[in-house]
């Protein structure tokens, strides 16, 4: 999976509205977005949802590519952008039922976690606040370089760095990491 | 150099960063039909736009139909009050079907070329 290749579709897709160039590149990036969509939403139906969502919008925006970083990268910014959307649009629908009288727990620092489901990684994740959370998803689940997490958040690669530290610090305050690394 | 120095930082990794990379990784989702549902709604969405433009004009145009008709018969009814030789005199300043014609072919000429220059 290569970025020229990437390129060459977005062209396409770009020039003459080709779905299927679309497609593969869906096809292509699909585990990925669902994956990170899913670790920062915690609800895999929702995530799913939300990687359709994201998908859409990168099709209306793909003129905005400039094929500066990684095409994954781009595209990782525009599911995060769609969680905090739908995350906004959420919490002010709950609100709005608050208001009319029915009492909703809404906090967004909520992390909904399925419980037959909750993983070691959940446990973690969830002692992360959002912006945190999606930082280092980006960086340790996708790989993404700093720059790319930067761009992706539209924060200086300095800020990535530090919120990672302090992600790290985290963890390791409220987690004996190294008990699990050695069994 | 300042690039270079930044990427070989972020490739010094310490045992915290293996193991959170580790713990990190997920195996690949299988795509079971997500492609095929996004580039379907994609093509709904296209399809769409295509009629929406065809529809609202369809729609404008019987909306538009029965205004348009009382519009018109109030406008051939002021002009059997305007006197003859002021109809006459306005209709030898217009300008002949021919001119129109030619008009008409050097914009779209020049549309056309601008719609080239533009590819």
């Amino acid at each position: 999976m290569t970025n020229g290749e990437d390129y060459q579709l977005v062209a396409k897709v770009v020039s003459s509205q080709d779905t299927a160039a679309f497609g593969e590149l869906v096809r292509r990036h699909q585990s990925q977005v669902r994956n990170f969509l899913r670790k920062l939403a915690g609800d895999i139906s929702a995530a799913d949802d939300l990687s359709q969502d994201c998908f859409m919008h990168a099709w209306a925006k793909m003129h905005t590519f400039s094929g500066r970083g990684s095409f994954i990268g781009w595209l990782l910014k525009i599911a995060y952008t769609t969680f905090l959307q739908s995350k906004r649009k959420s919490k002010r629908y709950a609100e709005v039922i608050e208001q009319v009288g029915h009492k909703m727990e809404v906090d967004s620092q909520t992390y909904t976690l399925q419980a037959d489901e909750v993983t070691d990684l959940d446990k973690l994740l969830a002692v992360l606040d959002e912006e945190e959370r999606a930082i280092m998803i980006m960086s340790y689940a996708c790989g993404l370089s700093h720059r790319e997490i930067g761009d992706a958040t539209s924060m200086p690669v300095g800020t990535v760095k530090s919120v990672i530290f302090r992600g790290k610090q985290k963890i390791r305050t409220s987690f004996d990491i190294k008990d699990h690394q050695h069994g | 150099m300042t690039s270079k120095i930044i990427n070989m930082a972020e490739r010094i990794k310490d045992a915290d960063d293996r193991l959170l990379e580790s713990m990190f990784a997920a195996a690949p989702i299988a795509d079971a039909g997500f492609s095929a549902a996004v580039v379907k709604r994609v093509r709904r969405q296209l399809w769409l736009r295509r009629l929406a433009v065809p529809v609202a004009a369809l729609i404008g145009g019987a909306i538009a139909i029965k205004p348009l008709a009382g519009f018109v018969t109030i406008v051939a009814s002021l002009t059997s009050m305007v006197p003859p030789q002021l109809i006459d005199a306005t209709t030898s300043m217009l300008p002949q079907l021919s001119t129109i014609v030619l008009g008409a072919m050097v914009l779209g000429v020049c549309l056309l070329g601008l719609r080239a220059l533009e590819d």
